[in-house]
């Protein structure tokens, strides 16, 4: 059983958030935002509703344009990045609202996220030349307990399920970065304890940047924890200490916790 | 100098009176089919022929006796009930689908084939005139004009106002706004939106309708009058911005004139590629037109 | 407004493509084709012959509209194209029958990317009103320019032989040249279909389902577009080259609205989504013209009404109606 709890990786961070900024129009929805995600742990992202978090997802994954700032991935500069170059960068985001081809089976939705890894002329071929997607996809099948499902559409699934598929299809890709957004949301507390256990599982090669509403599972996965308040970091450090923060608490006041 | 105003006077002038009695025709035209787009978010490929339908209707009722004045008048009237009925029969079914904007361009497209081949069997082939309402010419600054050309320019600016002053100065106004704006929210409101929606559709076929009678005189009737025009009020819309009122009339005042002064440079023939190819370019750079709001469409 | 036009697709694992049905097109093509033959109806062989080369065109359109989600009002603007082309090269340079559809493939791709990188730029009903205007504007320049016959179109192409090998069928062979066009109609088909089921091809149609998911899974989706619209102006184009071998001329009338029109009638009668829907819409609607031609000339108010029914209560298509499971 590996630790996710301990000491941040050594090396340099994955990506790297200096000054971010985005407006519309007079609302400052992130504002001079700075952090750091070191390799191979897993970061939470946490703040009241309206902080900014979803948003700086967007900045980070290419769904949207910052006004000022920049991102570093690996190193690399990657602001303004479109979506597609930053996956195959080896970024990937699950999303809030499930976002997944609904009229197309689960089997396919997985494929269609793991053909990257064939890459090449393997996309003009028949499927059956696809060999290390089609294994990718009977993996994360088992591994995210989908298979007796590997044929529905994937509208057809439980809600719970589909957040499990959301998150499967985001993995898929075997990126180095993967961005999580709320993936507990609406999910029940069985479900919730076994999607920790999930991201506690995978997190070692691969890096865990988390936003997440569930306070209690932010405190129990994580090595690090970011708050942001009104597009602003507010605070970051250990889980415990940031719990300590009376700033955060005070950020929070009024805010029912999830315990 | 004097060389300069004999320019203006006889090469100029003239071309820009053409270019406003057409632009008379294609904002009517537009207006109608920028207000359809943007209340119902319908795009009605079948305005042309709603257009000859009014020519059409004209047409009729001197036939049987009817002055021009009062068919003027009537056409418009009678063009209203058709438009809602069209509404709430045709355009309703298709109209809650998620891909609306196609279903509504398919449909009345297919209205548009209909109606021209009805027209051809109705009416025949060939082109119709009625006579002109007001003979003769007048001399303005020095120059020459049919007087009915004149009389169109007029009625052309009193209608487009009085347009203006019912969708921004009447409670009616307000209503069509407002649903546009948000139809659940007026709907809750006891705003009778579908009805309000068939209205508007209404209205804007009568107005396509009024510039088929006040045309005919100039332009002939015949079964695919209204495939010409359409092609040119589609251009205004789009390049005045669909939705915008003032996009249509600026933009078919533009137009008009870009295609009536061309022709002194380059072959008429190339005219009417012209406006397309300013079409295609403002679709290309700014798809919204130029008072348009993008997120529309 | 989507950005994509999500045409209802039929629910289930595998795409809309059936062989099934495309088998049987082909199997009642050629039955079809010997009956025309043994009653010695070259009539009907040659309308035949057209309404597959029509066909082709709509299969374009759906290509666009179907699978990638992109409703085109001016695929003409490559039939015209090609048929042009194909006139010019045949009676002007000479050219044989192989070497001419090569060519015009090849230019209709080029001309297909420049299109493409102009119309893709927008969205929509906007794309469909740019292919509308592009077409447009290249049916009035046509339409004016004496090189190309003006509007009556350019004239005198010979009638060539089409080279199979060690026979050759002449284009004024009524049976012979149906053949040919109905081999080239299918081959186009058949690639098509072998693409769709490939990778590219999925995520082609993956476009119409989420595009922006696409995006997210590292697919650019204006590639797709791009890759889209190109092979059905490819498609449109060879279709439009073998125009005037069959009738000798090429005219404005292919460039115009009318032709974009019909295609997109076809495809919605026939099955939007389906590729064969829109051979087997192609041969409907041109019966249909023939039959209710002998009874009045005013075939259009009945096509008409029948695609405006087609568009209110199957938005999918007759075909995609016949196959939908739910």
């Amino acid at each position: 059983m590996s630790t996710t709890h301990g000491p941040a990786a050594t090396g340099s961070p994955i990506l790297e958030v200096a000054h971010l900024s985005v407006r519309f129009g007079a609302l400052r929805a992130v504002d001079d935002v700075s952090l750091r995600v070191a390799r191979g742990g897993i970061t939470s992202l946490i703040g009241p509703n309206g902080a900014g978090k979803s948003t700086l997802f967007n900045l980070i994954s290419g769904a949207l344009r910052p006004t000022a700032g920049s991102v570093a991935f690996d190193g690399r500069d990657v602001s303004g990045w479109t979506p597609h170059a930053l996956l195959r960068a080896g970024l990937a985001r699950s999303f809030q609202i499930t976002n997944l081809f609904f009229e197309l089976p689960v089997r396919e939705n997985l494929r269609l996220a793991a053909q990257v890894l064939d890459g090449g002329w393997k996309t003009v071929r028949p499927f059956a030349a696809s060999r290390v997607a089609q294994a990718r996809v009977d993996e994360l099948l088992d591994e995210f307990g989908l298979r007796a499902r590997a044929g529905d559409p994937a509208g057809a699934l439980s809600h719970g399920e589909q957040r499990r598929l959301e998150i499967a299809v985001a993995l898929a890709c075997r990126p180095r970065l993967l961005l999580l957004d709320e993936p507990t949301q609406g999910m029940s507390h069985g479900d919730t304890q076994e999607t920790a256990a999930l991201i506690k599982r995978l997190a070692g090669d691969l890096t865990i940047l988390l936003v997440e509403h569930d306070v209690g599972l932010v405190m129990d996965v994580s090595d690090h924890v970011i708050v942001l308040a009104q597009g602003r970091k507010l605070a970051e450090g250990r889980p415990a200490d940031v719990r300590a923060d009376p700033a955060v608490q005070a950020a929070y006041f009024g805010e029912t916790a999830h315990a | 100098m004097n060389a300069l105003l004999e320019t203006l006077q006889f090469v100029y002038a003239p071309q820009v009176v053409n270019g406003l009695s057409l632009g008379v025709a294609v904002i009517l035209m537009a207006l109608g089919l920028t207000i359809i787009f943007g209340l119902l978010d319908v795009i009605n490929m079948a305005h042309g022929e709603f257009y000859a339908l009014g020519a059409y209707l004209g047409m009729s009722l001197l036939g049987i006796g009817v002055g021009f004045w009062t068919a003027l008048v009537l056409v418009p009237l009678i063009m209203l009930p058709i438009g809602y009925l069209t509404e709430r029969a045709l355009i309703q079914r298709v109209f809650h689908h998620k891909d609306r904007h196609i279903l509504t361009l398919l449909l009345t497209f297919g209205m548009a084939i209909v109606l021209e081949d009805l027209f051809k069997l109705a009416f025949g082939p060939n082109p119709l005139r009625p006579d002109t309402p007001i003979a003769g010419a007048t001399e303005l600054f020095g120059m020459i004009f049919p007087t009915y050309r004149l009389f169109l320019m007029g009625v052309g600016v009193v209608i487009v106002a009085a347009v203006w002053w019912v969708v921004y100065r009447t409670r009616l106004g307000a209503m069509v706004r407002a649903a546009a704006y948000d139809r659940h929210m007026t709907a809750s409101l006891g705003v009778p939106v579908l009805r309000v929606y068939a209205g508007t559709f209404a209205f804007g076929v009568a107005l396509a309708g009024l510039a088929g009678v006040l045309l005919a005189p100039v332009y002939s009737v015949f079964p695919t009058m209204g495939k010409d025009f359409i092609l040119m009020a589609f251009s205004v819309v789009i390049v005045g911005g669909l939705g915008s009122i003032k996009g249509a009339i600026i933009a078919g005042l533009l137009l008009t004139q870009v295609q009536a002064l061309s022709s002194l440079y380059i072959s008429p023939v190339w005219s009417d590629p012209l406006v397309f190819g300013i079409m295609v370019l403002v679709l290309m750079f700014r798809p919204q037109g130029l008072f348009g709001r993008l997120g529309h469409g | 407004m989507a950005d994509y036009i999500a045409v209802q697709a039929a629910p289930g694992p595998r795409s809309r493509l059936r062989p099934g049905l495309a088998a049987v097109f082909v199997a009642l093509a050629l039955a079809g084709g010997l009956a025309g033959w043994l009653t010695g109806n070259v009539f009907y062989l040659r309308l035949a012959t057209e309404a597959l080369i029509f066909g082709g065109l709509a299969m374009a359109v759906d290509l666009l509209l179907g699978i990638a989600g992109l409703l085109s009002l001016g695929q003409a603007l490559f039939f015209g194209f090609g048929a042009y082309l194909a006139g010019l090269l045949l009676r002007d340079a000479g050219l044989s029958f192989w070497p001419t559809l090569a060519l015009v493939a090849l230019a209709g791709a080029v001309l297909g990317a420049v299109a493409g990188l102009i119309a893709i730029r927008a969205r929509g009903v906007y794309f469909a009103l740019i292919t509308f205007g592009l077409a447009q504007i290249a049916a009035k320049a046509v339409y004016n320019v004496q090189a190309l016959g003006a509007s009556d179109g350019l004239m005198g192409v010979p009638v060539v032989a089409v080279g199979l090998g060690p026979w050759s069928v002449p284009a004024s062979d009524p049976l012979g040249f149906f053949l040919v066009v109905l081999a080239i109609v299918m081959i186009m088909y058949g690639l098509l279909s072998y693409l769709l089921n490939t990778p590219f091809g999925r995520n082609m149609q993956a476009l119409r389902a989420n595009a922006q998911r696409l995006s997210f899974l590292g697919f650019d989706p204006w590639r797709y577009k791009l890759a889209a619209f190109v092979a059905a102006a490819v498609l449109a184009a060879v279709a439009g080259a073998l125009y005037p071998v069959l009738r000798g001329f090429a005219s404005p009338e292919l460039l115009y609205f009318q032709t974009s029109g019909n295609a997109v009638i076809t495809v919605v009668l026939g099955g939007v989504g389906t590729l064969i829907g829109s051979l087997y819409g192609s041969v409907i609607l041109f019966g249909l013209k023939s039959v209710i031609g002998t009874y009045t000339e005013h075939h259009l108010i009945v096509i008409g009404l029948l695609f405006m029914i087609a568009v209110i209560f199957f938005p999918a298509g007759l075909v995609g109606a016949l196959r939908r499971r739910k």
